[in-house]
């Protein structure tokens, strides 16, 4: 095949071409620009998500490296950190850490950093700079300046205690003064907060320190490495440990060395991020963009193949072949794309950094991190290409296609070839418009229905959440205006309720004080160890829910037998009145439990979400003989051989079981059978729970470990009782923390709303497209029928007449996508409902047709302002020119 | 009486260097129930001077009076109604709306004014270009002979002043084109009806009963009646 240079005539008719459209550029270029704006868009809103909780899981981790290797000496570090397969390293001398107020509740590192593990570790100085080798400086977080109560400012003297020795009770304390040289902002994400010193004091302070334990991490050093490539971290790091004869497999040998993994890498992440809705929905939104952006620009190039068909006949008869004519449709496609893309994406960029955070707050996220990542722009403009190769494909083929002579006599087909309309004698506008929407039945169903999606997404959306029942969901969860305790009562991963979590007497005398209680209550949880005794069957039915058999049987191994039942956990309750007050009677009287005389208990039921109750979640019935077993100390014994240890200082702890050695028993008659909120019980299930009076609970358990406290206040107070808890919780008893009626209704409320906002967000982004289909069906259609409107005008139809029947195109749309809507919002309202109640317990169905009925006005404006704007748009030639267009 | 009148009618397009006289000065006097062509070559100004008459375009200088009407003083509006009263256009590429039926299209002006079509009259004009069998087709499913048709029916049904037709053969074999000329002349003769049609084949122009030759913008022949 002889290959023929045309490239430049081709380029230059393309271009010809593309500068006697300017109307069709500029429609084209706004097209290209929006398409590339909604890529950009979406893949800026996910890259900000998945960037940002990568960095949170770095942060997390406590740095960005890929993995490391922990604990090793020196010597090791430096044959280690030349291995071929690391691209950088960093290494960390482990000093210690401090525990003594205030650091007791804070995870805080004394170390040395080298600069890449600075860096990785996110620990460079926002001010001030590390710490000079050869001084008694130190860097170290923000966190920690803040719990030592010092001002960050450069210099300023602190003195710290810490240990020496992180695992061995051998712990040698080191205080010692700094000079500070620099601080970073603390991350909340970050569960450590490090102090960095000096090499030269690190190793000044070792010399004299003997590692008494083997598995002493003092002295010992970290390798946190970056590989060259982070696909198989854990492979990599195992392969530089064999090369050098080590191993990271058994502990046991003298070769071990331990590695880390940073899971924030690991190649499931992604897919753990995005779990299959969310991909679906991206998928979703893609293919939605890709579409809208395909309809717009295939109709515009459409269009001006149509127009120019005389053209490109023309370029036939002389001599131009398809393939060329393919090609300069194409290039000015890609002329259109090289000036639309960049606004597109500009705009995407911007659009998505304002969106991102109000998406993620929605996904309690924290912190935004912004990522500029060329992949987004990268795969915007693949995806916009993409999209405009496919938008020119028919129209190009058309125009390869056209045979010279057609081309002279082409006008475009209409699909309808035969009709039954009646010949009246009146001009019927209506009917007119009726037929011009039918000459491309499928697009005008096309933009019925993706405006009729956008109505019935937003309707579902308000019907959806119109239907949250704040009163079913207070009912359920508030028990009392206010619920005080210690802040780990309200954790949902803290430790179990013990002496040190109760609540101080002097703490519920601070809120008396306020002295706007109308009614109030303590109670009482158990912080000894308190068993019943229940019947073995019961035992493996309640433990069997969650362990399999063989484990209960080896749990039951470890409990007391007597008279033919076992001892089991129980949850006791000791409550004053007004919490007695609020528990459910199933059955029986719950009378004899206000009375600090009588030997009563309560047995505690279970319901589930829809406050039904379980029958079977107790075993105990109405007048049963309910057995309690108060421990009063515990010993250690070897479950092998049953002896009792009591020195376990050389033992290791793993090995040995806890049982009972002095308790009492304790027989109560069931008076009732209960059920209790969720936020007044202990927060966690797994055993059986009974109540008792508080006075019998405190003489019999020898506790008065007070759990929580619950009371009313007046309505007028409970503003400025929830600010005074407030600052006496952060500021006075930070340790403790509350719950108010307010705060469930708040968090009730933003729950409800991020449904409203992520639906209405959708609704509106598929709202936009519909209406920008509209535009595209309303615009194109007349902009292909200009030479039909010159023809009417010329035979006398004047423009009211023309935009009259314009307007009624516009409005037979708007009464197709509101009928639609209409219909299918009552066929699926009830439906829906059906789901939700079954979902959601605290659903109740609310119809309304509200959003239709503020969307409607808002469509029948659209379809009169839509076609009017269009066409003044597009009839700025006289109607010879218009006619002659294609002459 | 003259229906149609121009006094030194002038259209320039452009300007400076690129100006070009399309029209220049023309006067023209056309009697009720004429048969005019209007003959010339391509750029003589014939198709600028037919949208001048049928008020589509407003000249730069000079009048143009149809039914003792001076056309330019009206508005967009009024001169709108006034050529679906007054004109009746047929045009090179027939110019139908392809999602009405043949009937619809003849009727179009007529109920565009909003009035009823005189039911006997149509007939007679639909009967006489040979319609009778294609009124429920849809226009774009004819031939092109047919199809002219159609757009000479359109234009008479108005019972306008003039019919202003460009090229009307232009689109049509030779056959098809005498069947259609044939037919403005029936209908000239028979209706009463002023036709002004443009063409730059003289041997079609022979039908006329009087030929008006132009050149480069003016007239150079035939101009008075």
């Amino acid at each position: 095949m002889i290959k023929v240079k045309n490239n430049k005539v081709i380029a230059n008719l393309a271009k010809r071409s593309f500068q006697s459209n300017p109307t069709r550029n500029c429609i084209a270029i706004f097209a290209i620009a929006l398409t590339t704006m909604l890529f950009t868009t979406l893949f800026t809103i996910t890259g900000t998500i998945l960037h940002s909780y990568q960095q949170a899981t770095f942060r997390q981790v406590g740095g960005d490296f890929h993995g490391g290797f922990k604990y090793i000496t020196k010597e090791i570090l430096d044959t280690l950190s030349k291995d071929p397969l690391i691209k950088e390293s960093g290494a960390r001398l482990i000093l210690g850490m401090p525990a003594d107020v205030p650091f007791h509740k804070a995870h805080v590192e004394v170390s040395y950093m080298d600069e890449v593990c600075v860096k990785s570790s996110f620990c460079i100085p926002d001010v001030g700079s590390l710490p000079k080798e050869g001084t008694n400086e130190m860097a170290c977080d923000t966190r920690v300046l803040k719990l030592l109560g010092i001002e960050p400012k450069i210099g300023q003297q602190i003195t710290i205690t810490y240990r020496l020795g992180l695992d061995t009770n051998s712990a040698k304390s080191v205080t010692d003064t700094f000079t500070l040289s620099g601080w970073w902002n603390y991350d909340a994400a970050s569960y450590a907060s490090h102090i960095i010193v000096p090499l030269s004091y690190a190793n000044n302070t070792l010399a004299s320190y003997e590692k008494i334990h083997e598995k002493d991490k003092t002295g010992s050093w970290t390798l946190n490495v970056y590989l060259k490539n982070a696909a198989h971290i854990e492979d990599d790091l195992n392969t530089i440990l064999e090369r050098n004869g080590y191993q990271s497999k058994d502990q046991s040998t003298n070769n071990y060395i331990g590695i880390g993994i940073n899971w924030a890498y690991v190649g499931a992440q992604l897919s753990q991020n995005i779990d299959a809705g969310t991909f679906i929905l991206i998928l979703l939104l893609l293919l939605l963009i890709i579409f809208t952006g395909y309809l717009i620009i295939y109709n515009i190039f459409q269009i001006s193949v149509s127009n120019d068909i005389r053209f490109y006949g023309l370029l036939k008869t002389i001599g131009t072949t398809g393939k060329q004519m393919k090609k300069l449709i194409l290039q000015q496609a890609l002329l259109l794309s090289t000036l639309g893309i960049p606004i597109g994406l500009l705009l995407g960029y911007l659009c998505g950094n304002i969106l991102a955070p109000v998406i993620m707050s929605t996904l309690s996220y924290k912190n935004v991190f912004v990522t500029t990542n060329p992949l987004i722009f990268a795969g915007a403009i693949l995806f916009s290409l993409v999209t405009v190769f496919i938008s020119c494909k028919k129209p190009g083929k058309i125009a390869s296609k056209v045979s010279p002579i057609e081309a002279v006599r082409y006008t475009e087909r209409t699909n309808v070839k035969k009709t039954n309309r009646k010949n009246k004698e009146h001009l019927n506008l209506f009917q007119m418009a009726f037929a011009n929407l039918s000459r491309n039945i499928s697009k005008t169903v096309l933009v019925v229905i993706s405006l009729s999606l956008a109505v019935v997404l937003l309707q579902l959306t308000v019907l959806f959440t119109n239907g949250f029942d704040m009163e079913k969901y207070l009912q359920k969860n508030v028990v009392s205006d206010f619920i005080v305790a210690n802040a780990s009562y309200f954790q949902t991963n803290a430790d179990f309720f013990s002496q040190e979590t109760a609540l101080p007497e002097e703490v519920i005398k601070d809120l008396e004080e306020q002295g706007t209680f109308t009614d109030s209550g303590r109670i009482y949880g158990a912080t000894s160890n308190i068993k019943e005794f229940t019947e073995k069957d019961w035992y493996y039915q309640l433990h069997g829910k969650y362990n399999d058999k063989d484990t209960v049987t080896q749990m039951l191994e470890g409990e007391d037998t007597k008279e033919g039942l076992v001892t089991d956990d129980a949850q006791l309750y000791g409550m004053e009145k007004y919490p007695l007050d609020q528990l459910t009677v199933v059955e029986g009287d719950l009378s004899a439990l206000y009375d600090s005389s009588q030997n009563a208990i309560a047995a505690v039921y279970h319901t589930d979400d829809y406050n039904v109750l379980e029958p079977d979640s107790h075993w105990a019935k109405v007048g049963d003989q309910v057995t309690l077993r108060y421990v009063d100390t515990m010993e250690y014994y070897d479950p092998q051989t049953g002896e009792v240890v009591t020195d376990i200082t050389n033992v290791d702890e793993a090995s040995l079981a806890l049982r009972p050695s002095t308790y009492r028993d304790i027989t109560y008659t069931v008076a009732a059978c209960v059920t209790m909120r969720h936020s007044m019980s202990y927060r966690y299930y797994g055993t059986d729970a009974f109540v008792l009076n508080a006075k019998v609970f405190q003489k019999d358990s020898n506790t008065s470990g007070i759990m929580t406290y619950l009371y009313d206040t007046t309505k007028e107070t409970n503003a400025a009782m929830e600010a005074f808890l407030k600052d006496y919780t952060e500021n006075i008893e930070p340790t403790l923390d509350y719950e108010s009626k307010q705060s469930y209704m708040d968090e009730f409320k933003e729950f409800k709303n991020m449904f409203l906002l992520l639906g209405s967000v959708l609704s509106a982004i598929v709202g936009f497209v519909g209406i920008l289909n509209f535009l595209n069906a309303i615009l194109t259609s007349i902009m292909a029928r200009q030479r039909e409107f010159a023809m009417l005008q010329s035979i006398g139809m004047t423009g009211k007449q023309l935009n009259q029947m314009l307007v009624f195109e516009g409005l037979i749309y708007t009464a197709f996508v509101i009928g639609i809507s209409l219909i299918l919002s009552l066929i699926m309202g009830p439906m829906f409902r059906k789901v939700l109640e079954s979902i959601l317990w605290f659903f109740t169905y609310r119809f309304t047709l509200l959003p239709i009925i503020v969307v409607t006005p808002i469509f029948i404006l659209l379809g009169i302002v839509l076609p009017l704007v269009s066409y003044r748009f597009s009839s700025n030639h006289t109607i010879v020119e218009r006619l002659r267009k294609s002459e | 009486m003259n229906i149609l009148e121009t006094q030194s009618l002038t259209k320039i397009y452009g300007s400076g260097e690129t100006m070009v006289h399309a029209l220049d000065d023309v006067n023209l006097e056309i009697k009720r129930g004429e048969f005019v062509a209007v003959v010339g070559m391509s750029g003589s100004g014939k198709s600028t001077l037919l949208h001048m008459l049928g008020g589509l375009d407003r000249p730069t200088k000079g009048s143009v009076h149809v039914d003792g009407k001076e056309i330019f003083q009206l508005n967009e509006e009024q001169l709108t109604i006034f050529r679906r009263r007054k004109i009746g256009f047929v045009f090179q590429n027939y110019n139908l709306v392809p999602i009405l039926t043949v009937y619809e299209n003849i009727v179009l002006p007529i109920q565009l004014d909003g009035n009823i079509p005189d039911k006997a009259y149509l007939d007679q004009i639909i009967h006489t270009l040979g319609l009778e069998q294609k009124l429920n087709n849809l226009s774009n499913n004819l031939s092109g002979g047919q199809q002219q048709r159609v757009a000479i029916a359109r234009a008479l049904a108005f019972k306008p002043a003039i019919i202003l037709a460009d090229e009307p053969t232009g689109n049509l074999d030779s056959k098809t084109s005498q069947d259609v000329l044939s037919l403005l002349k029936v209908t000239s003769q028979k209706f009463g009806q002023t036709i002004v049609m443009i063409t730059h084949n003289e041997e079609i122009a022979q039908l006329a009963d009087r030929i008006i030759h132009i050149e480069d913008g003016k007239i150079v022949g035939g101009a008075l009646a």
